[in-house]
């Protein structure tokens, strides 16, 4: 059990996290990286999708409050963030795996270390509940193809 | 020449789907002189049998309504698939997996152990569970086998359209049947159904504000809502504008919110994520507090969002396997 290494997707705004480092470089750091232009962007299909694709959390860093270049975009990714720990809740997954943090960083040195931080969480959590309430689902039915 | 073939199945439904074929009244008697319906179990005697005997593709267009959740349903979809040379998933549960995929929400041995051991009217002294195979005076008894989830129709089998709601309404049910009888189908994986949002028809969009802003998430049944004006800005959650328009606003007209069981609106897969998105951008909120103090008034949001949609949703559609 020791060796589960949960996968985290970190989103980060360009405009405050590591524009003044080598994206190459500090990528290599960073396991499943997504650096963006305004975090308004994320959609809560993206965050969704996220876990669908087999993350056990995200990571949302967004520019300091009131100091988005696009007037808002960060207050309303973090009203999103909101409503969809919410609904994760609500399935039963732990609200705990989708998290937001408002602040700035150019150099980005803090970005891996955020991440390290948030997965030593998703680490107490376990895997995350994924597609259903049981998994032997995907063996139960084949799919039938239809003609031509 | 031989009318084309129709069937009308329904496997894990209510009924309310069959019901809205028959709401399209007298015109159901001219389709019926055009085609030949070979299986319709509501409403007319014919046995799954004499539908195995018909060649493979004999079928012109088979409706198919209900969800899939046991061996059986499962069985007569494939059949109705192999026999039919279009299928149309008819209404939410065909769909999307329906009401009844909430389900999806408990394991299959919790809702066994509520219905047949924990609900407060159940009296089962031996503790009796259904079984698949199961022996009564030296005969062999067999049941279907009750699946881990509810699945859409296209979980199961391959699918030509869709017409999704709750039920279908008898209009977009005619332009079904007749684009059917005149061949005249739009492209396949289509949805038989307008592709915009329910909000574009609705009476109320022009009372709707420039920007909403709501400070309360109201639910409908606490609050008297007033039957002109959008339920957004009256703080009212209504899956209007994420939800596909086509269904005649029948809630609407009675003072309801939508619900969604239209499901997502063309080129979306997930209209609950949608909305959360919607939602968040008309939330007006000053603080971090503020913001959780108006999303804790969202009560049971996948009951609300997915209401019909859970089986087909980013979190639960099933992942196929290449």
């Amino acid at each position: 059990m020791s060796e589960y290494k949960p996968k985290l997707v970190c989103f980060s705004c360009k405009f405050s996290w590591g524009y003044l480092t080598n994206e190459d470089m500090l990528s290599s750091k960073i396991d499943n990286w997504l650096p963006l232009i305004c975090t308004g962007k994320i959609d809560a299909t993206h965050m969704l999708e996220a876990f669908r694709a087999g993350a056990d959390g995200i990571l949302i860093l967004g520019c300091p409050e009131g100091e988005c270049h696009y007037q808002d975009g960060n207050y309303e990714a973090k009203k999103r963030v909101c409503l969809v720990r919410r609904l994760l809740e609500s399935v039963g997954i732990e609200k705990e795996r989708v998290r937001i943090e408002l602040s700035r960083d150019p150099e980005g040195n803090r970005i891996p270390e955020l991440v390290k931080e948030m997965r030593q969480e998703l680490v107490k959590l376990g895997p995350a509940k994924r597609g259903l309430v049981t998994e032997k689902k995907s063996k139960e039915t084949t799919k039938v193809r239809g003609g031509k | 020449m031989a009318k084309p073939k129709i069937a009308i199945c329904w496997l894990g439904s209510c009924g309310g789907c069959d019901e809205t074929v028959v709401d399209i009244n007298e015109v159901l008697l001219r389709v019926a002189a055009a085609v030949d319906i070979v299986l319709w179990p509501v409403a007319m005697d014919f046995k799954y049998d004499s539908l195995k005997k018909i060649k493979n593709g004999g079928i012109v267009l088979g409706i198919v309504n209900g969800h899939v959740r046991n061996s059986e349903q499962e069985e007569i979809a494939k059949i109705l698939r192999e026999k039919s040379q279009l299928i149309l998933a008819f209404g939410a549960c065909a769909c999307f997996g329906g009401t009844p995929g909430l389900a999806n929400l408990a394991t299959k041995e919790d809702i066994f152990n509520w219905v047949y051991r924990d609900a407060p009217t159940v009296v089962n002294p031996n503790s009796n569970y259904p079984q698949t195979i199961s022996n009564v005076n030296g005969k062999e008894l067999t049941l279907p086998e009750f699946y881990n989830r509810v699945y859409a129709l296209n979980d199961i089998i391959d699918v030509d359209y869709y017409l999704p709601g709750c039920p279908p309404p008898p209009y977009l049910v005619l332009h079904a049947v007749s684009a059917a009888i005149e061949n005249k189908f739009p492209p396949k994986g289509s949805t038989l159904a307008p592709h915009r949002a329910l909000c574009d028809s609705c009476k109320r969009n022009r009372s709707k504000p420039d920007k909403i802003s709501i400070r309360e998430i109201k639910r409908i049944h606490e609050v008297e809502a007033d039957p002109d004006i959008c339920f957004l800005a009256q703080g009212i959650v209504c899956l209007g504008p994420a939800t596909r328009d086509g269904c005649g606003e029948s809630c609407m007209n009675i003072n309801m919110p939508c619900r969604g069981c239209f499901g997502p609106v063309e080129g979306v897969e997930d209209s609950g994520a949608k909305f959360i998105s919607t939602m968040a951008s008309i939330l007006d909120a000053e603080s971090d507090e503020d913001i959780a103090r108006i999303v804790s008034q969202f009560v049971d949001p996948v009951g609300y969002l997915y209401r019909f949609l859970l089986p087909a949703s980013i979190l639960q559609k099933k992942q196929i396997v290449k």
